[in-house]
């Protein structure tokens, strides 16, 4: 019942956001939903490995910038788009495979180390490779349509949202949930801890590189290294904790309030958007562990434990 | 139906048991008690894979099990309950216990199997939904128990099942871990609460400093007059 409820919720958003272009006839409008989509596939791919599985990954922009540079180089060479993007995600996860091992031997804290240092190194990396900026050739413009790139997030997104919650109601979900748990009680249950984490990473930076992908043909000029900087990892860790970690709804919810309210805060306060981001963060960190999504759940548990006196009560 | 022969288990350089032997026979249940930081811990650990001795034979129903995967220990029939239950605070009475039927083994069975822990743990039916952190400190050590037995286990350890529970508690823990062993379930009992422990056990086993340093009968252990002067007072 509940089950069904959120299916057919989940069916009318999207006939809704499908049928936003017949309606929104104004560029900034819809450049600015594309940004909540993008936001919207990072942090829920983030979110499979940091949040469900628990481990906190701070080099996510490493497979979003993978997949961008492979997608744009392929497009631009005459590829077909979709197929160009699914390249880039690919190659998100031979790089997810050539780190997990030895990330993964790193554990809490120390892995949250390792992958910023990865990210960061790989980051400096394209930005020495390829310092030239990258602009659609002419061709492309001229055919350019924002309905198209629009379209493109938004299947990214829903594709995104779909397998993350697949894996989180399937016997993988289970074990990478009791991963993030405690690790060695999971283990004494017979999860293979590793698998369960690899899959996660490869997962979600597959994910992360399709994202990429749609970011390389809706942007038309950027510099290479652009989708590498540490500045998308932050704020797609900070809209999953905001929003809530280890949900589905969490990173969305984390998604829309972000951007909108980066949106408020950059007309007014200009340049003291990123000071009031980070304050922000530390707050929900201190005072809202499990963001929005976690203040409901501990709601509903104050109810349930109601009810149960209640019962109790009244059946000694 | 297991054997631990003359194992060395190490924390890094530091050496934890010396050379521990001891047996639990089918349809058993063997306590194994000692001091604080005996290595009744390690000991266990050392059977589930999570630590490897050095030297030394662990078989179970004809396996090595120094030869199989952690993860895959569990599917032989070997289920632990670790200190302190360790019930996954975060997920639901059912998640935790489908975790319990994580191995493909178990995992066929598990709506069977968790009809028959409702019939020992009652509790659990109704808590199913809620989270496992929103129990009482018992219904917690249940679904802990529950969940191991989750995997159909043979044999069954129970790290401290009484850790920090209070007295009324721990009574109707061991009556259920009893009631377990009647159902046909191996138990291997790790406890400090030594009395409930010898009088509940076929036989037991006593280590100190990571060797065993006497093995008998419950009832012999409980009369023995080292074992009552340094456990009973």
């Amino acid at each position: 019942m509940k089950k069904n409820l959120s299916f057919v919720i989940a069916l009318v958003v999207t006939a809704a956001l499908a049928a936003v272009p017949l309606f929104v006839k104004k560029d900034s409008l819809l450049t600015y939903l594309c940004m909540i989509l993008l936001y919207v596939s990072l942090a829920s791919s983030w979110n499979i490995l940091g949040g469900y599985t628990g481990q906190v990954n701070l080099g996510h922009s490493a497979f979003f910038g993978l997949g961008a540079i492979a997608t744009r180089l392929l497009w631009f060479a005459g590829w077909n788009i979709l197929l160009a993007m699914l390249v880039g995600g690919l190659l998100a996860i031979a790089f997810a495979l050539l780190i997990g091992s030895p990330a993964f031997k790193l554990r809490g804290a120390y892995f949250t180390i390792g992958t910023l240092a990865l990210g960061q190194i790989l980051y400096a990396t394209v930005g020495n490779l390829f310092p030239q900026i990258s602009s659609m050739p002419v061709q492309d413009l001229i055919s350019y349509t924002l309905v198209t790139r629009y379209y493109l997030f938004l299947a990214v997104a829903l594709i995104t949202v779909l397998a993350a919650t697949l894996v989180a109601n399937s016997r993988w979900g289970l074990g990478m949930m009791a991963v993030r748990e405690q690790e060695d009680a999971a283990e004494s249950l017979g999860v293979n801890a590793f698998q369960h984490k690899l899959l996660a990473l490869v997962l979600s930076a597959f994910l992360a590189g399709l994202a990429g992908g749609a970011f390389a043909f809706f942007q038309i000029g950027y510099y290479p290294q652009y989708p590498f900087s540490p500045i998308w990892t932050l704020d797609s860790t900070m809209m999953a904790y905001i929003g809530g970690t280890g949900t589905i709804l969490g990173p969305i919810i984390g998604a829309i309030f972000f951007v909108v309210l980066k949106e408020v805060l950059s007309l007014n306060l200009a340049e003291f958007h990123p000071t009031v981001f980070g304050i922000l963060f530390i707050l929900v960190v201190l005072f809202l562990p499990g963001g929005f999504m976690g203040l409901w759940k501990r709601i509903k548990d104050k109810q349930q434990k109601k009810r149960e006196s209640m019962a109790e009560l009244s059946h000694p | 139906m297991l054997k631990l022969t003359e194992i060395d288990t190490f924390y890094g350089d530091l050496q934890a048991l010396w050379g521990i032997s001891l047996e639990v026979r089918e349809g058993e249940m063997v306590s194994l008690i000692g001091p604080n930081g005996a290595g009744k811990t390690t000991t266990l650990q050392s059977i589930t894979g999570l630590l490897r001795p050095a030297k030394g034979s662990i078989t179970f129903d004809g396996h090595d099990l120094l030869k199989v995967p952690p993860d895959k220990i569990v599917d032989l029939g070997v289920s632990m309950v670790m200190e302190g239950g360790r019930v996954f605070a975060g997920m639901t009475v059912l998640e935790n216990l489908e975790l319990g039927a994580y191995g493909s083994r178990a995992r066929k069975e598990r709506f069977e199997t968790m009809e028959h822990v409702f019939k020992t743990f009652p509790r659990l039916k109704e808590r199913l939904n809620q989270r496992a952190g929103t129990l009482s400190g018992g219904e917690r050590q249940m679904l802990a128990i529950g969940r191991a037995m989750m995997s159909k286990p043979k044999l069954l350890m129970l790290d401290e099942p009484s850790f920090g529970l209070a007295p009324i508690l721990v009574d109707a823990i061991f009556e259920m871990v009893k009631g377990i062993n009647k159902q046909g379930v191996t138990i291997l009992l790790v406890e400090q609460n030594v009395r409930a422990a010898l009088e509940l056990a076929d036989r037991a086993y006593v280590i100190e400093n990571g060797r065993i340093v006497g093995e008998g009968s419950g009832e012999a252990l409980l009369s023995y007059e080292s074992v009552r002067s340094a456990y009973l007072g």
